[in-house]
This record gives structure tokens, sequence and C-alpha cells, in this order.
């Protein structure tokens, strides 16, 4: 066997070589970009605090790949060592992003809640402003009568002659009254109607609790409890002035609602 | 003859070289796993090219050992696992920074309707 010639030996180490240079070149720069990569995460704290295993294998993978770049014909491995470390290093900082997020985020839900909580409070105050406005209404609308406590009138216009149906002009009346009642829920009322003198007593009797029951109707079918609400009719008695003229008499006409006090305590009757 | 003699001594050298590298299942079978766990999360390649980067190394390292080239399926697989790892932390933090938005939107509501109740 011939040995084989020392021209054909030199010429395969040139070709292995010139592969290897252009391999080295990509190889390096892998290398370098890792380090860059390293570099970076290495003194964050956070991504020391939050990735400490993947700073680790960057880190390792790194020095690999470092220490085969040494060798000759390594270049493949230089660059898949290189790959990895910069995997690693990519990893933790998302890693690192990931907690510092989650961390704002537990701060961010924090603020949230109070926020919530704080609406809730205005709300309510606002709502119990609204309940004062409208409690100061119903005191303008109704009259304090010292014995009977806080009396609010429905005149004889809100009823038909002889009729004990509510017209529909009373409902502005009698929704501010449910919104009342609805904002204070311990109080109770007594409705009480009232007639002139003209016309049978026993009539007049019946016709004034017939009104004071439609009120009271009216107030059930808006959602108050009938147990809130008590109703008498006291026909031509009680008049508030004279039934001489049409004047007076129209004034005797009416429906009076009369409040408790806040404990829901009610005057006593007539 | 001495030339014969370094062949002969290099040869078995340069083929130990790849006989020693073992077959990756190990390895492959890690790929595998982070692969799952990414996709576990709803990703799609079509969204991270991390994802798809090591979709197409895992088919690499699947060729690889095919042909029975174990260091190169070792290398795509450790390079695919990378990739998968990378996905899956990339798009926790993508999630995490789309639900910091939302809170962020949620107190600016609410300052809003705070602001409007004073």
């Amino acid at each position: 066997m011939k040995p084989i010639p020392l021209s054909l030996l030199g010429l395969a180490a040139a070709v292995l070589l010139a592969g290897c240079a252009s391999s080295h070149n990509s190889s390096d720069q892998a290398l370098q970009a890792a380090h860059t990569a390293f570099q970076q995460v290495k003194e964050d704290a956070d991504v020391l605090r939050s990735a400490p295993k993947d700073l680790i294998r960057a880190g390792e993978s790194l020095a690999k790949a470092d220490r085969l770049s040494s060798y000759w014909g390594s270049a493949d491995d230089v660059s898949h060592y290189a790959y990895l470390s910069q995997q690693y290093s990519a990893i933790a900082k998302q890693k690192s992003a990931l907690n510092l997020n989650q961390e704002r985020a537990v701060k961010l839900e924090l603020e949230r809640q109070r926020l919530q909580l704080a609406l809730r409070e205005a709300k309510l105050l606002s709502v119990q402003d609204q309940s004062n406005w409208l409690e100061e209404q119903m005191v303008s609308l109704a009259t304090i009568q010292s014995e009977r406590g806080l009396v609010m009138t429905l005149g004889d216009v809100l009823f038909d002659a002889g009729h004990s149906d509510l017209k529909a002009s009373a409902n502005r009346t009698v929704l501010k009254l449910v919104q009342f009642l609805q904002l204070n829920p311990r109080r109770v009322v007594r409705i009480e109607g009232y007639t002139d003198s003209r016309g049978d007593a026993q009539e007049n009797l019946e016709l004034s609790r017939a009104r004071a029951q439609a009120v009271a109707d009216v107030l059930v079918d808006l959602g108050i409890d009938a147990k809130r609400i008590e109703v008498q009719g006291h026909g031509e008695s009680f008049p508030v002035t004279e039934n001489a003229s049409a004047k007076g008499r129209a004034q005797n006409r009416r429906v009076e609602i009369v409040f408790s006090d806040e404990q829901g305590n009610l005057g006593s009757s007539r | 003859m001495i030339y014969r003699r370094i062949c002969a001594a290099l040869l078995p050298l340069m083929l130990s070289a790849c006989a020693s590298d073992p077959v990756p299942n190990e390895q492959l079978r890690l790929t595998e796993q982070a692969l799952s766990q990414a996709k576990a999360l709803g990703m799609a390649a079509e969204q991270s090219a991390s994802l798809r980067l090591a979709e197409e190394k895992l088919v690499l390292a699947q060729a690889a050992m095919a042909d029975e080239d174990y260091k190169q399926a070792r290398v795509h697989a450790e390079q695919a696992e990378l990739d998968a790892r990378l996905a899956e932390a990339e798009h926790l933090t993508g999630k995490s920074q789309q639900q910091l938005a939302e809170l962020s939107n949620a107190i600016n509501r609410l300052r809003k309707q705070l602001g409007g109740l004073q």
C-alpha cells in the first residue's frame, strides 16, 4: 500500500481550516451576543431575585462556549452553547419582568379595592344627602301639629267629587311619599280621610275611609309594606275650617298622612 | 509508513467522537414537555416566533434521531427546549402586562367616578 502523499494531507487540512474560518466568524458573533445578553441580566438585581436558576445556567453555558472557543474545530459547539446562554438570559429577563408585573398588579389591586370602597361610601353619602333633601321637602309639604307629629295634607283636588279614586295629578305627591318611606324604612304612617258636612254623615264616613284606603292602596302597589300603613276614616269630624262656604268645605275635604318619628312611634289616633 | 500509522490512529478517534454521542431520549422528552407546556397556555405558533422556532427545531431533532445523528438531535432538541421555555415566559409576561393595563383602566374609571361625586 502506497503512503498518502503529504501534499494531499496538506490540502485536506487547508479545506478543513477554511471551513472552520467561516463558521468561526459566526460562532464569534454568537459568543459576543451571548456575552452582551448575559452582561445585561447578571447585574440586574430583579433578575437575580426572580430567576436565579436561569441566570446560573446562562453563565454556565456561556463559560462552556468560552472554553470551547479556544479549541480547534469546535465552532458549532461554541455557537450552540452561546445560543443556549442567550436563551437562558432572555428567559431570565422575561421571568423578571413577569415578577415585577405581578408585584405591581398586587399593589394596583389593593388600590382598586380601596377606590371601590371609597366610591361605595361616596354613593351612600349622596343617597343620604338625597334622603335629607327629600325629608326637607316632605316636611315643607307637611305641617307640624304638636300633638300629632308630622302631618301631610293631600287636598280635595286629588279626588273627584263623591269618588274615592285618586286622580293622576296625585302621582307626584304619592311618589315622593313612597320614596320618603323607602329611605326611612322605620317610619310608619296613618292615613286619615275627612269630608265636609254636606250629605249623609254615614256616607261621608264611608267615603272618607275609602279615600284614605285608596291612598294606602297606591302606596302598597308601589312597594310599601302594608304593615306600615294604618287607615282611618273620620267623616265630617275634625274640620279644619267652617263648612259654610265652598272654599271652607273644600279645605275640609282632605286626606291627612300622619308620620311616625324615625323610631316608628305614631302619635295616638283621634 | 508513518502517515499510515497516523491515519490509523486518527480514524478511530474521529469515529469514536461520533459513536460516543449517547441517544438523547431524555432531552427529547424534556423538549416535548416544554413545548406542550407552552401550548397548554393556548399559544399558537403564528403569534410567537420563539414557539415557531421550537417547533421547527423539534422536527429537525426528530429527523436527526431517525438518521441516528444523535449529536445533531441533541443540539436541536436542547435549543428547541429553551425556545419553548422562552415562548412560555414571553406569553406569561405579555399576559401580566395586559392585566396591568386592565387594572390601570379600572382604577382610572373609579377615580373619574369619584371625582364626579365629589
